[in-house]
């Protein structure tokens, strides 16, 4: 049942997955942490670390990381197919129709509404992060030397945390 | 295996393997590599794609494999496109989910996440910043977002319920007799 249940998880995570990177986590949060406790809210927010540090999107590399977690190679391959799979049927469906779809005011609604409600989700998923990421007075530290740096200088943002990382090994 | 598919594949397993650093990153590179370099399909036809591929739910990058695949080779163009858009990412978690339960309690690796986590919250929230900025924000819509935060991030509530209550309530404003769209 665990493969159903990781499969229908992920199937529903891709389903709700508007406004791209960000806006998902507090959707894979909240399924993944409050709702089957796959994941501690550390263990969360250091896939989040390591999901920017490399290739893909954030969604699919948390399907592949929680599949391969609870149910090995086999889990990590049908988190990750379900995940992807409402992108590819919605996709598909969207390309055939979406010229005409696109002069409908009511799809352009729709989507300016997502666009703003997305920012809040994206506010949402800073809170929950927050939470596990400000333990002391050293991670805060870290945080405002992080903002300033990423806000005037726009680094790739792999530097930036490589960066962290190596003053964390050193100072943490 | 046709040499069209097998050059869709090798194209986005190249632009799977070297986007770090989340989709805007690889908007550029795949328009450089299906656009200039392989000329799949128009420019004006790639900027529909990526407009469609960010109305649909689910990562740019897999939306915008769909299209393009689609475009080259229908369905098993999509097929190609997206396994070796996925491909390279399956690979490396899966190899750092084996890894990480033997180095996740090394007092260095957790030294090292000590200081990745705020950091992270900062790569969240310095493009939020500049997002709400251009996004149009005023007095009438701004309790959207707003209401989001304080379900979502204060409330535990599931980010399904303000996404389909969003999108109903556009609809209405829309269906609804004699009311357009604000």
């Amino acid at each position: 049942m665990i493969y159903l249940s990781l499969f229908w998880t992920f199937f529903k995570i891709g389903l709700f997955s508007f406004g791209g990177g960000y806006a998902i986590l507090a959707m894979i949060q909240q399924e993944v942490v409050t709702r089957h406790a796959w994941l501690t809210a550390s263990e969360f927010t250091d896939i989040v670390a390591v999901s920017q540090m490399t290739p893909g999107p954030i969604s699919i590399n948390a399907a592949t990381f929680i599949g391969y977690r609870q149910a090995g190679v086999f889990g990590s391959l049908l988190c990750t197919f379900g995940v992807i799979l409402p992108s590819i049927l919605l996709m598909l469906a969207i390309t055939l129709s979406y010229v005409k779809l696109r002069r409908q005011p009511w799809f352009q609604n729709v989507l300016k509404k997502l666009r703003w409600l997305s920012l809040g989700l994206i506010g949402a998923a800073a809170i929950l992060i927050g939470e596990g990421a400000f333990t002391d007075r050293f991670s805060v530290g870290v945080f405002v030397i992080c903002l300033i740096i990423y806000w005037r200088f726009k680094p790739n943002p792999i530097y930036l945390l490589l960066g962290a990382a190596a003053v964390g090994m050193i100072l943490g | 295996m046709n040499r069209r598919l097998l050059a869709i594949f090798l194209t986005f397993l190249k632009i799977g393997a070297f986007t770090i650093g989340g989709a805007y990153a690889m908007i550029p590179l795949i328009r450089r590599e299906v656009v200039e370099k392989r000329r799949w399909i128009t420019n004006a036809g790639y900027l529909n794609g990526l407009a469609a591929a960010q109305s649909c739910p689910g990562p740019i990058a897999i939306n915008l494999s769909v299209y393009i695949g689609f475009h080259v080779k229908r369905g098993w163009g999509v097929f190609a496109a997206v396994l070796s858009t996925v491909l390279p990412s399956l690979l490396i978690i899966i190899a750092i989910a084996a890894l990480f339960s033997h180095y996740a309690d090394l007092p260095l690796v957790r030294k090292a996440f000590h200081a990745l986590k705020p950091a992270v919250v900062a790569l969240i929230a310095v493009p939020l910043i500049q997002m709400t900025r251009g996004a149009g924000l005023g007095p009438r819509n701004f309790w959207l977002p707003l209401a989001a935060i304080i379900l979502v991030g204060l409330l535990g509530v599931s980010p399904i319920y303000p996404i389909l209550g969003t999108i109903l309530y556009s609809l209405l404003q829309s269906f609804w007799p004699k009311k357009g769209p604000v």
